[in-house]
């Protein structure tokens, strides 16, 4: 089926536009950029129809990577429906926001330089999917971190974004470290790291051993996916150029940790301690993100925060047993949430660069087309009933409730808070009267269309890919009963909040103020993101840094270590010193010294020769 | 003729006829060096057609009687891991006489001549297969690289000369005595006698004697690793030094100390090396988590960079004393992968240092504007470094890591944190260097790369990336040799070997 | 034994090496007032055809081995290995003096003298087998080397040198006299085949008698080796000295002593080994790290070269402590090597001291490799060789003692030796770092261009000690064949 060609088409075109693009025309390099990917969706498509039901999982070899002993690693790529759904979002939208970006980007700098690293990203990522072991999944982890580093970083010239680019890299790194170890235990308990072999002896392995492994690559996802404790990089994220945040900190890479979580459910079904951890963390990300996202001004952020919480969600599924109800919001959220920053996107472009939503406002009359797609984003983001995200969080919601009640009503609540600061933002931006000084535009065509077929995405995606379904083959059956009650109440709680929202920020503007000012200290908690940021820099980030500095460079190094073996050298001198006194110059003090000497000399002789006599 | 023999006395017939030619005429020493360290590397490319990759043993062997009583005979050969350090030593020659092109203006035909007199002595190291001849050739590399520091370094050049030789003075003596003591034991340098009457029992060591036989090797070896904390010579050396030598010191000559603890240190005390096993990995974590931090704060790039090798080598260590098939692959492949990638570290900052004269890290900033190229090649190399998948460090680290968790998980997590904090300080400084606001100083200052300049870059960059992709074509060759390595440290093992390994190893068999 | 009474013809040709010495000597001594000055250069010409010639006898005298004078002198491999040697060491050492003895305005005839006839004195205590033999050799030897400390008359340093030189001699080989004495009372014979046969036969003398003679004859040699603990004149008496006779010193008569050290030990006193062992071990410590110890903080280079020579003295007696045939072919590749090169050395600081010996400190040699990179280059071997960096004589000599000594489970005792050698790098380092490191300073602005004889002097021993590096073999075999003393 030549899977490989998937991935190697993006890697060529960013090849092409890497090496040669700085002497391109716009149109050459878009060309290799957006052909490129779409014909990694064409040929998706293709190998997708021609492997027809996907009943099995399909695995291609191509070569042995690393051979060492016991280990093998192949570069291997394999399809089931799982990978299936991940290639279609991934191509997909991919393909979207690169034809998106070409409207874009269009007056940035370093044009061929952004669609490279979005072509590289698109290798990474697919290989991230394809992979047939844990290793080569690897690969594409990094690799697409790497991407974000370099995107996120996009505008080097900026501090704030390679600050936060270099924050994405390393806590990413942070995550890996658990993913790592993760892969050493596999390796060391299984002898190996091929998906199929592993999944095929976990049922047998010890539990405790199999927890272990599950939180540490829930640890990984954590990074990844931008889960408590590490969570901070990706607000930050949002310094690269918008259509990156759409792509790869909303729709793809971001979600590659519930990727990974669903694909080792085997380990995590015969790891319930595990689970239970992933569930807790989701729902406890999902929440405080939620309540972040309510305060924030800067339109991104509210969306980065709600990717979070949205991701959080994505967790709870899978921590529930409901992998595939992670995955259908996964692909899901990947319609609305893509479409929320691309529009968000828009309106910043409209507005030339303008972000704080507090010099925005409405823009409904002014663009016509983005308030439109906006509002379909956001009430599929709201759950709106029968638009795709009602679907995915409902699914997602009734395994928690079946999994314990209270995961439920969190979840519910947060839900419910989501819809508020979406349509906050949403109001805040569209409606009630224009306070920047810009003069709006509607954005080009080319960046149009895109929003409009991910517009009917999120309307109608949800039916139409009933991703559940698609993957019953794959995961285990969760039996949750389709109860009408849960249904509705989470629905509710979702027009709750975007009443709440039209009631605070179009009928009555002034209430929001109000509340700032009566709950001062909650609202600059929140405001400031819970201060989190300071202290892991004063917690973590500064003890390392001057202890190293101080403790380790100046003090071990430096003063004990070389002071040590300076202090040789000076010791030896020394003696030499002392050895020195001897030579007075004097002759007769030599003479007696030869005397001495001799005397010395004869009775240790003496002494010997009687002694050897005694022996 | 031999072709093994052709790859070790091209350079040192080289560095002969470099004494011979006129001072008046630097542009001819270049030349000549770059001509006959490109002959050298091409006879040792030629090599690889030659080289059984099958075979476990020794290949290629020459074998003369040098001098009759005591016996020593000049006896070369080469295995799976020494080809692999002779090919990378022949591989970078060329390297650094392009990179010291113009760098190098006084004493031209002397650097050169000191170069290729390095390159024989590396080469003579790797393929010595008698003990004393071996201390030979150890020795002799010392003398270069202590004029190429001495002559040609920075402002503290002298120094880190001085420290640099008698640090490695020191620990050659023991060696020596121990090489004697071997010697008057066994009756023979040869090393491939020596071993064969240590498997056949003939030769029998109380366990105190293995010890100090192998503390005194192993103390000569650890100083030129460098293994925390017998450290403190690198970061001046590699500091001071001009930047073929740092490159020279970093790639090869540090590999010097870990080829000896592989090929010398555990096959002739296997107890006594396993016996101190958790000793040194746990020197070797430090060296790998304090390296690093110590990295992170320097304020100086070479600086960085040299702590960095630290912090490198100490995964070299580690995999080492796992005693595993994995680990000691793996530590033989980072060998190489450092040597490639340091190496290319080096030579970048040297590029910079040439164009801004500072090495600074804070003289620099948004050189990433000015030179793209230049600053690409120093990401790439930089990604290499901190272990990014499909680059040529990540399968070697992997090894490492995945060979010390089957011996002991708790290695492998402490370990695992020096990947961490590797992005931490590569990053930082690259983003310190390359990111931000281009001021006027560094504008002025920062051409990008010119044709010499990425005739060093590109092969480098190539070599990342192939190893990095199919390490297949490197590993194969040096598991057989290692293969061998682990069988020998088992032989008449007085020491309780872990039963817990070769279980572990029946379990990963099983697909 | 036998004394054979009546005149023997081949007694000349085994004798023949010192015959010509002295002959050449005295007729010099006669020539001088027959000569202007202006021919004066003609005598160090002279003298080296001499040594030349004396070496090509001492080849034919061992071309019929045998005792000679009824046994008082015996030409084996041992003798002649040294008489070479010491030959070798003459011409050395004259080669740098031409230039040197022209800027002092120097050039007579009794400079000359006087070295052939110290050297005919070396030659013989090579060749002694009989202690009244050796004591007069040692005192020919001796007496013209106090001279020439002191031959530049007008230099108080040389001539407070030459005073301290021959007021200690003469008392250290007054201690050698009463050992002699005492051994003859004791066994009733010098000659030391018989002296050794007596020993180890059935009427032995008290081995506390024995004992004491070897003390005080190890007193007055140890003097001569510079050997610790009486080593204490040597730094004086070297810095002081001219430069070329320091270099003679340094070589030539520490060989020779070292010769009849071997030779006595090894034989007479052999059978009390185990009394006299502990002495030369600590001895052999002492003067190592005495020597290299005080070298790191000279910064006269002569003084420097003193104390080190002081340290290779240890090395030396390390090898003899091992008390095998082994380490007396140590000692002899040894002594060899360090001949070449500390000779070597010499030459080029009494190249660079300039008029009056001015440059003598470390500092001065500063920048020299720019000036003259071939003079920096050959002294640049000579210390590593000193160092003992492999492919360099120094490098073997240190291994076969060291070998030799392991052989006889000196186990602490090697260790201690090479850390010392460590050590001592370091100093000799301080000249290269001078030499390479740093810009010339008027020391090497206002050296001289190298004349003939002196880039001979030079390429001699430099050539002499990387043979003893890479070859080592062939000195070694010999030096192995001859090793057995014991008749």
């Amino acid at each position: 089926m030549q899977l490989w060609l998937i991935p190697i088409l993006p890697l060529a075109g960013f090849l092409i536009n890497g090496l040669f693009g700085r002497r391109f025309s716009k149109g050459l390099v878009n060309t290799f950029a957006i052909g490129s990917v779409v014909l990694a969706f064409l040929w998706v498509l293709r190998t997708l129809f021609g492997l027809g039901g996907i009943e099995a999982t399909y695995t291609e070899h191509y070569f042995t990577w690393i051979q060492s002993g016991a280990l093998t690693v192949g570069c291997d790529f394999s399809v089931d429906r799982l990978t299936a759904v991940m290639l279609l979002v991934v191509t997909g939208i991919g393909s979207l926001i690169h034809i998106y970006a070409i409207g874009y980007m269009a007056h940035e700098g370093g044009y061929y330089r952004f669609f490279a690293y979005l072509n590289l990203f698109m290798f990474f990522m697919l290989t991230l999917v394809l992979a047939a072991n844990y290793l080569v999944l690897f690969v594409g982890w990094e690799g697409v971190g790497l991407c974000s580093y370099l995107l996120i970083g996009f505008y080097f010239d900026k501090k704030y974004a390679t600050d936060a680019g270099n924050k994405a890299f390393i806590v990413n790194r942070i995550g890996d470290f658990g993913f790592s170890l993760a892969m050493f235990l596999i390796f060391r308990q299984f002898g190996s790291l091929d998906f199929a072999h592993v999944f095929a002896q976990a049922p047998a392995a010890p539990v405790g051993l199999l927890t272990l492994i599950g939180v540490l690559l829930m640890f990984g996802a954590c990074g990844k996916s931008a889960q408590i404790p590490l969570y901070v990089w990706l607000p930050d994220a949002m310094a690269g150029p918008t259509p990156v945040s759409a792509l790869i900190h909303a729709a793809t890479m971001v979600t590659a940790g519930v990727y990974m979580t669903a694909r080792s459910w085997v380990i995590y079904t015969h790891a319930p301690i595990a689970m239970d951890v992933i569930a807790y963390i989701g729902i406890a990300t999902a929440f405080v993100a939620a309540t972040i996202g309510l305060a924030q001004n800067d339109i991104k952020k509210v969306f980065a925060y709600s990717t979070v919480s949205q991701l959080g969600y994505m967790f709870v599924g899978v921590g529930c047993g409901a992998f595939s109800a992670g995955i259908y919001h996964l692909m899901t959220h990947a319609f609305f949430k893509a479409l929320l920053f691309l529009g968000a996107g828009a309106v910043i472009h409209s507005l030339s660069g303008e972000q704080d939503m507090r010099r925005m406002g409405g823009l409904r009359t002014k663009i016509p087309w983005t308030f439109g797609v906006m509002l379909c984003a956001s009430l599929a983001i709201a759950g709106f009933p029968f638009t795709s995200g009602f679907f995915s969080k409902d699914a997602i919601l009734l395994a928690a409730d079946h999994r314990a009640p209270w995961l439920y009503w969190v979840g519910v609540f947060t839900a419910g808070m989501t819809a508020f600061y979406v349509f906050r933002a949403f109001f805040m931006t569209f409606f009630g009267k224009y306070r920047g000084q810009e003069h709006p535009h509607e954005s080009p065509p080319v960046m149009l269309v895109p929003l409009v077929i991910l517009a009917a995405l999120s309307l109608v995606g949800g039916k139409l890919f009933n991703v559940p379904d698609f993957l019953r083959t794959v995961f285990p059956a969760v039996e949750v009963p389709d109860e009408f009650v849960p249904m509705a109440v989470a629905s509710a709680a979702g027009l709750l909040g975007i009443a709440l929202a039209y009631l605070m920020y179009v009928y009555r503007p002034g209430i929001p103020d109000s509340i700032a000012n009566g709950a001062k200290g909650l609202y600059t908690l929140v405001y400031n993101k819970y201060f989190v940021d300071e202290i892991y820099d004063a917690a973590v980030v500064q003890p390392v840094v001057n202890g190293s500095r101080v403790v380790l460079w100046n003090g071990a190094d430096v003063g004990l270590i070389d002071g040590i073996v300076n202090g040789i050298g000076a010791r030896a001198k020394g003696i030499g010193g002392v050895l020195r006194l001897a030579q007075s110059g004097n002759t007769r003090s030599y003479a007696t010294w030869v005397a001495f000497g001799g005397v010395l000399l004869i009775f240790g002789m003496a002494a010997m020769v009687v002694l050897g006599g005694l022996r | 003729m031999n072709l093994l023999l052709l790859v070790l006395l091209l350079p040192a017939a080289g560095f002969l006829i470099a004494l011979a030619l006129p001072r008046s005429s630097p542009a001819s020493s270049r030349y000549w060096a770059l001509g006959i360290s490109l002959a050298t590397f091409l006879a040792s490319l030629a090599l690889l057609g030659w080289f059984d990759r099958t075979l476990a043993g020794d290949q290629l062997t020459v074998d003369w009687l040098w001098i009759s009583s005591p016996e020593i005979r000049f006896h070369i050969a080469a295995d799976g891991v020494s080809f692999w350090l002779v090919l990378l030593s022949t591989f970078l020659t060329p390297i650094c006489v392009l990179i010291s092109w113009d760098h190098i203006q006084n004493r031209v035909k002397e650097f050169y001549a000191f170069l290729l007199l390095l390159e024989f002595g590396l080469v003579g190291v790797f393929l010595a297969q008698d003990l004393f001849l071996f201390y030979v050739f150890w020795e002799v590399s010392l003398v270069p690289m202590y004029f190429l520091i001495g002559i040609w370094g920075h402002e503290r050049r002298i120094y880190a000369a001085v420290k640099f030789f008698l640090y490695t003075m020191a620990g050659s003596v023991l060696m020596l005595a121990a090489i004697i003591y071997l010697y008057n034991r066994a009756g023979t340098f040869g090393y491939a006698a020596i071993l064969d009457q240590l498997a056949s029992g003939r030769l029998l060591f109380t366990p105190f004697e293995q010890m100090l036989l192998f503390l005194a090797f192993f103390v000569a070896f650890a100083i030129k690793v460098p293994l925390f904390p017998l450290h403190t010579w690198l970061p001046d050396a590699h500091v001071e030094a001009p930047t073929a030598g740092s490159v020279m010191l970093a790639s090869v000559m540090l590999k010097m100390g870990t080829f000896g603890i592989l090929h010398y240190a555990l096959p002739l005390f296997p107890s006594a090396a396993r016996r101190c096993a958790p000793w040194i990995a746990v020197l070797a974590l430090i060296g790998i988590i304090y390296g690093a931090l110590v990295a992170m704060v320097q304020p100086n790039m070479k600086k960085l960079v040299a702590y960095s090798s630290v912090s490198h080598l100490g995964f070299v260590v580690l995999g080492i004393f796992s005693f595993t098939q994995l680990g000691l692959d793996g530590a033989v492949y980072q060998m190489l992968n450092h040597g490639v990638s340091t190496g290319a570290l080096f030579a970048l900052v040297g590029l910079m240092y040439e164009r801004r004269h500072s090495l600074a890290i804070e003289d620099y900033g948004g050189v990433a504007t000015a030179a793209p190229w230049l600053s690409t090649a120093f990401l790439i190399t930089t990604l290499a470094s901190i272990g990014l998948p499909l680059l040529n460090n990540f399968v070697g680290e992997f090894l490492v890591l995945q060979g010390a968790a089957l011996a002991n998980f708790t290695w492998a997590v402490w370990a695992a944190l020096g990947v961490i904090l590797s992005a931490c300080y590569m990053l930082w400084m690259y983003q310190r260097v390359f990111y931000g606001e281009l001021t006027e100083k560094v504008r002025s200052h920062m051409p990008d790369l010119n044709l010499r300049e990425w005739a060093v870059v590109i092969p480098l960059i190539a070599m990342m990336v192939w190893m990095g992709v199919y390490s297949k074509s490197f590993l194969d060759p040096v598991g057989k040799t290692t293969a061998r390595v682990l069988e020998q440290t088992q032989v008449n093992v007085s020491y309780r070997v872990d039963l817990r390994m070769p279980q572990r190893t029946e379990v990963s068999r099983v697909r | 034994m036998s004394a054979s009474p009546m005149f023997n013809p081949t007694d000349l040709i085994r004798f023949l090496p010192e015959i010509i010495l002295t002959a050449m000597g005295t007729s010099m001594m006669v020539l001088d007032p027959l000569l202007n000055r202006r021919e004066s250069k003609i005598y160090g010409t002279l003298s080296v055809a001499t040594l030349a010639a004396a070496i090509v006898a001492a080849i034919c005298a061992y071309s019929q081995p045998g005792p000679a004078f009824g046994g008082m002198i015996v030409v084996d491999g041992f003798a002649t290995f040294f008489r070479v040697l010491v030959f070798g060491v003459g011409i050395l050492t004259i080669l740098p003096s031409f230039s040197f003895l022209k800027r002092q305005q120097a050039e007579t005839s009794e400079f000359h003298a006087l070295l052939l006839f110290s050297i005919a004195g070396q030659s013989i205590m090579a060749a002694a087998n009989d202690l009244i033999v050796i004591f007069i050799g040692l005192e020919i030897s001796s007496i013209a080397s106090y001279i020439l400390a002191g031959y530049l008359r007008d230099d108080k340093r040389a001539n407070e040198a030459a005073l301290k030189y021959f007021l200690l001699g003469s008392f250290a080989t007054g201690f050698f006299l009463y050992g002699v004495a005492l051994i003859y009372g004791e066994t009733g014979s010098i000659n030391l085949s018989v002296v050794h046969s007596v020993v180890v036969g059935p009427d032995a003398p008290s081995a506390v008698m024995v004992g004491l003679a070897a003390a005080l004859m190890f007193v007055g040699l140890a003097f001569k080796v510079s050997a610790s603990p009486f080593q204490i004149w040597a730094p004086d008496v070297y810095q002081g000295a001219p430069t070329p006779v320091t270099a003679f010193l340094s070589a030539g008569p520490k060989a020779a002593a070292f010769a009849i050290f071997l030779r006595i030990f090894m034989t007479a006193f052999a059978p009390i080994g185990e009394a006299w062992a502990p002495l030369v071990w600590i001895s052999a410590l002492l003067s190592m790290t005495i020597g290299n110890f005080a070298a790191l903080l000279q910064n006269n280079v002569k003084r420097m070269l003193a104390y080190s020579s002081i340290g290779h003295a240890g090395y030396v007696m390390v090898a003899l402590a091992a008390r095998s045939e082994i380490g007396t072919a140590a000692v002899m590749f040894y002594l060899a090597a360090y001949a070449c090169m500390n000779v070597g050395a010499f030459a080029v600081v009494s190249h660079l001291s300039g008029k009056d010996e001015r440059y003598q400190s470390v500092e001065d040699f500063a920048g020299l490799a720019q000036k003259q990179p071939f003079v920096a280059a050959m002294l640049s071997i000579f210390l590593f060789s000193l160092i003992g960096v492999p492919l360099t004589g120094g490098f073997f000599g240190k291994f076969y003692i060291f070998k030799a000594a392991l052989e006889s489970h000196l186990v602490w005792l090697t260790v201690l030796g090479l850390l010392n050698s460590a050590v001592a790098a370091y100093y000799y380092l301080r000249i290269l770092v001078m030499m390479y490191f740093r810009d010339p300073g008027d020391a090497a602005l206002s050296a001289e261009p190298l004349t003939p004889a002196l880039s001979a002097a030079l390429i001699l021993p430099a050539i002499g000690t990387l043979f003893l590096g890479i070859f080592p073999g062939w000195v070694l075999d010999f030096a192995g064949r001859s090793a057995s003393l014991v008749k």
